[in-house]
């Protein structure tokens, strides 16, 4: 084959000219069968992405409550409680083909509801800011299971989606230590009240 | 000949090319109800798939990855991959463009797992290929033919020339799937060409 180091069009017109389709030297529709014949729609999360996902709650689930022991010394009861959903409170997903670990998401939804419960003692301005970060992060992870959808596997949009996920655990773990610190105060304020020291 | 006007040869790529666009959008018409039914959940529709694509996704990994069973395992682990997000696929590109992303990314994790196994900051090929590529160092950079020096290329350069020169995508998209800045793309393309040119006027020499 004669091309010249700068022939650059010599050279495309023979790179164009290869065959684009390479049959492989064995069938390999078997060992792909055995891994599709039972496709649950959705799979569950890969184990590094689980454990990671795992730190994370743990940490966010023991910050709430050392908060409570620390603050109250005794476990604290339910107060009334009053209903204001969380806006945007969307089911998570890890990309096409996945979810997110069961044990994930259940968590993820206590802290929640949690949440939900409590939102409406917030300050109006930090509440404001709660559901503006909240919607901010869900808008961010929905778009990046759409562009997962289009690019599968694209390693650098599932650490974006794991990171994104995450930052929405710590928002929802920290908002919920506050609420909760703010409902001891109440209780002891009540306390207080009731028994004058 | 005047520059600007097109060779024999590149005349005959172009109407390679045009018939392949043609041929192209009627494969896709044939294939959709195939990619329907696989959406719902039909194994033997995306075994039909599967027969339709595999030349197209081996003969990417085989090239990107320049090792056959290296490519068998990626080209294996892409097909696994798109019946798991197939419930997901928009038709927002064509199935095969669609198939040769995860492709790449099925590549290029197996790169970064291979790294980080070995601990080496770069693969082993690489550093050969470098070598070969000083034509001063002996007689083995004479290499047999194109593929011969394409599969010897440094893997970045590598990715990039497979992607753009053979399989027709633009600095954009390659880089888009390579996950590299388009500046980026385009200089390792060129160094892609410089490293093959030399090597193939090498091979050339008496």
């Amino acid at each position: 084959m004669t091309i010249r180091p700068d022939d650059d069009r010599a050279l495309e017109a023979a790179l164009a000219r290869l065959p684009r389709s390479v049959d492989p030297p064995r069938d390999l529709w078997p060992g792909i069968a055995a891994r599709v014949e039972d496709r649950p729609g959705r799979s569950g999360l890969r184990w590094p992405w689980a454990a990671a996902a795992a730190v994370v709650l743990v940490v966010a689930s023991s910050a709430i409550t050392a908060s409570l022991v620390r603050r109250a010394g005794t476990p604290v009861a339910a107060g009334p409680v009053a209903e204001a959903p969380v806006p945007g409170t969307a089911s998570t997903a890890f990309g096409p083909g996945h979810t997110l670990d069961p044990a994930y998401d259940a968590a993820r939804r206590n802290l929640v509801d949690e949440l939900s419960r409590r939102i409406d003692r917030m300050p109006p301005s930090a509440r404001q800011r709660l559901e503006a970060n909240l919607g901010e992060l869900r808008r961010a992870s929905s778009e990046i299971n759409g562009l997962l959808a289009e690019r599968p596997g694209d390693p650098l949009l599932e650490e974006l989606l794991l990171a994104t996920y995450q930052d929405e655990l710590a928002v929802l773990a920290n908002a919920s230590q506050i609420t909760a610190a703010a409902d001891l105060r109440a209780v002891a304020d009540e306390t207080e009240k009731r028994i004058p020291l | 000949m005047p520059a600007g006007r097109e060779t024999r040869a590149e005349v005959a790529v172009r109407a390679a090319d045009d018939a392949s666009e043609f041929e192209r959008a009627r494969r896709r018409e044939e294939e959709r109800p195939l990619v329907e039914a696989a959406i719902r959940g039909s194994a033997a529709a995306f075994e039909a798939l599967y027969r339709l694509h595999v030349g197209h996704v081996y003969g990417l990994c085989l090239r990107m990855t320049a090792h056959p069973a290296t490519a068998e395992d990626c080209t294996q682990e892409t097909f696994v991959q798109a019946w798991r997000s197939l419930p997901s696929f928009g038709y927002r590109s064509a199935f095969g463009t669609w198939l040769h992303r995860i492709a790449v990314n099925a590549v290029l994790a197996h790169g970064r797992r291979r790294r980080e196994a070995t601990g080496a900051d770069r693969p082993i090929d690489e550093v050969v290929a470098d070598t070969l590529a000083d034509p001063s160092l002996g007689e083995d950079a004479a290499v047999i033919d194109l593929e011969e020096a394409i599969r010897r290329l440094p893997p970045g350069a590598r990715d990039v020339l497979v992607l753009t020169g053979i399989y027709g995508y633009s600095h954009e998209e390659a880089a888009a799937m390579l996950g590299l800045a388009v500046g980026t793309c385009k200089s390792q393309l060129h160094r892609a060409r410089r490293l093959l040119g030399e090597r193939l006027a090498l091979e050339e020499e008496p």
